[in-house]
């Protein structure tokens, strides 16, 4: 069963385009990355998931429940981090669990202050003395207390210093193994990488690309550094097809290939290389490829 | 249900507390001046017969001979402090959902939860209510206390203060439906308090206008004060059913539109 489906989901303001023809299929107890650059339109999807924004195109499900007609009933089995949460001024975990128990029905108090212990938050704190990465931190708090289905999280490591980014990312990966799905927004390529399963770009309201974490490195060229024993042999070397030479400086070729490293190194052992280096999958570019806009800017 | 009504307590019981003790005081003192007031009244409207005009514009009624102690009672449930404070109250509290919690950015966390936005303005309207209750209640206190030092032929019966209590009830659910229908279709809080201080206001003008200005007597039937008429209570002994109808179908009408229009409104904090 898909926990999370869109089909042809649009919001436009005007003749503005919020988002178009999206299409998302997030199946369970996966870590979906949701990934754009700033004004993409990252936001205007989460919204119109969660029922903020009404599409004027197209429907969003989540759980098999239409997102705009069925919003609070969905709600019940998500839990949401706005990007940019703002909260209320007087509220602390203490404060916000019974609010949250309430408005749930459910037990959160243990679960709630477990995660600010975890979180490293002092339970008594009120907003309106904390700092940006102890908001964000409330906010995760109030999104996970309780055990969902969903987990949507826009933008969620805005705020936080490495180590606790690195203690949510682990969170995360627990609550995807105990069964939850992640919807997971950022801009940054780098988490999602090392988080996702799978991945969605979206550019100019649009999903470019939509697919397995694992395929996009496959199908990621790589970067080699090739030292050959002379100058001479560097420069007179035919390389093989596969091989695109970027520069060549005295002994070395700086080049890149695609696919598997096999056929690469039983060449490289045929040659009169004294050292070479090939690097990992290079998402960053296709990635950039995915970001750059239709007239070549980025 | 029960998650949102304790958020909206903690956020609004202390403002509502506030206003609560001030309206009683303010309908303390406002009774305890009374009499003074009435000794002079005779002899100022005597020495400047225009006053008549005034009075009677901030009664609400036609004044026919002499002013009696009893009529003068009305002036403690129309004062424009009494209004300006009920009014003040209500215009914040209305204003806070869905208006205040767009222009602070904190409606994500609270549509987040499993609430439907019609359950969250009901758990706002209940609170609305009873912060009006409280006010209200608050202010026939102060009533009570101040009236301990009237001559008791001058006191008016307590069946009668209960009708301008429910008079004013309704005044103040007509305002806050119209307040809840503005804020529905505001991201701004400010826009919206400013929007609503602004028809009050003018509510309030056209009202006194009306009562010794012919042209604006056309206009009288918009002011939310033409419905509200404790002066005619305490002369006439009844409430006026007719304006009671008004101020419910007013108030409800737009609660129902506010309603409605904050259930399928676009949210949108960025």
């Amino acid at each position: 069963m898909t926990i999370l489906a869109t089909r042809n989901l649009g919001k436009r303001y005007g003749s503005k385009v919020g988002v178009e023809d999206v299409n998302l299929n997030v199946e369970p107890a996966t870590i979906f990355g949701f990934l754009g650059p700033n004004g993409a339109g990252k936001t205007t999807a989460i919204r119109l998931l969660l029922g903020f924004l009404r599409p004027t195109s197209g429907e969003a499900r989540i759980l098999g429940r239409d997102c705009w007609r069925e919003s609070h009933r969905i709600k019940r089995d998500v839990g949401y981090l706005a990007g940019d949460v703002r909260l209320y001024p007087w509220l602390t975990v203490r404060r916000a669990l019974p609010i949250l128990e309430g408005a749930r029905r459910q037990a959160l108090t243990s679960a709630g202050m477990a995660l600010a212990e975890r979180f490293q938050l002092d339970p008594d704190k009120t907003v309106r003395k904390m700092s940006r990465g102890m908001r964000q931190k409330l906010g995760l708090i109030l999104a996970l207390a309780h055990e969902s289905k969903l987990i949507v999280l826009d933008e969620p490591t805005s705020g936080l210093d490495p180590l606790m980014q690195l203690s949510l990312a682990d969170l995360l990966r627990e609550r995807a193994a105990n069964g939850s799905t992640i919807f997971f927004s950022s801009h940054t390529l780098n988490e999602v990488e090392q988080l996702c399963d799978r991945v969605a770009i979206v550019r100019d309201g649009h999903i470019v690309t939509d697919e397995p974490l694992d395929d996009l490195r496959r199908r990621a060229r790589r970067r080699v550094e090739v030292r050959f024993q002379t100058e001479e042999a560097a420069s007179t070397i035919v390389p093989p097809t596969h091989l695109d030479i970027v520069r060549r400086d005295k002994d070395r070729w700086y080049a890149e290939f695609d696919g598997e490293a096999g056929p690469l190194t039983g060449w490289l052992g045929t040659q009169p290389v004294r050292d070479f280096l090939i690097g990992p999958p290079d998402l960053e570019t296709i990635f950039r490829a995915f970001y750059r806009n239709k007239d070549g800017s980025s | 249900m029960r998650g949102v009504l304790l958020k909206i307590v903690r956020e609004t019981w202390l403002g509502t507390l506030l206003f609560s003790v001030a309206l009683l005081l303010v309908e303390v003192m406002l009774t305890l001046v009374l009499p003074q007031i009435l000794d002079q009244m005779d002899v100022m409207l005597e020495r400047m017969p225009f006053m008549r005009d005034f009075v009677a514009a901030l009664l609400g009624i036609d004044i026919e001979g002499e002013i009696t102690a009893q009529l003068m009672q009305a002036f403690v449930w129309v004062h424009p402090t009494v209004m300006t404070l009920l009014w003040a109250n209500e215009t914040m509290f209305c204003t806070r959902f869905p208006a205040g919690e767009i222009d602070r950015g904190t409606i994500d966390v609270l549509l987040a939860l499993p609430v439907s936005r019609r359950t969250i303005y009901l758990c706002e309207t209940i609170g609305w209510l009873a912060g009006g209750a409280l006010m209200i209640g608050a202010g026939a206190i102060g009533y009570t206390i101040g009236s301990q030092m009237m001559p008791l032929e001058n006191r008016p019966e307590f069946g009668l203060v209960l009708r301008i209590l429910f008079n004013l009830y309704c005044v103040y659910f007509a305002v806050g439906g119209v307040t809840f229908l503005i804020s529905s279709l505001s991201e701004r809080r400010g826009r919206a308090v400013f929007t609503v201080f602004a028809i009050v206001v003018a509510s309030f003008l056209a009202n006194f206008l009306a009562q010794f200005w012919s042209p604006a007597q056309s206009l009288a039937f918009v002011s939310v004060l033409e419905y509200y008429q404790p002066a005619s209570i305490l002369r006439t002994g009844s409430l006026a059913s007719g304006d009671v109808a008004v101020l419910l179908l007013v108030g409800g009408l737009t609660w129902l539109a506010g309603c409605e229009i904050t259930a399928r409104r676009n949210i949108c904090t960025t």
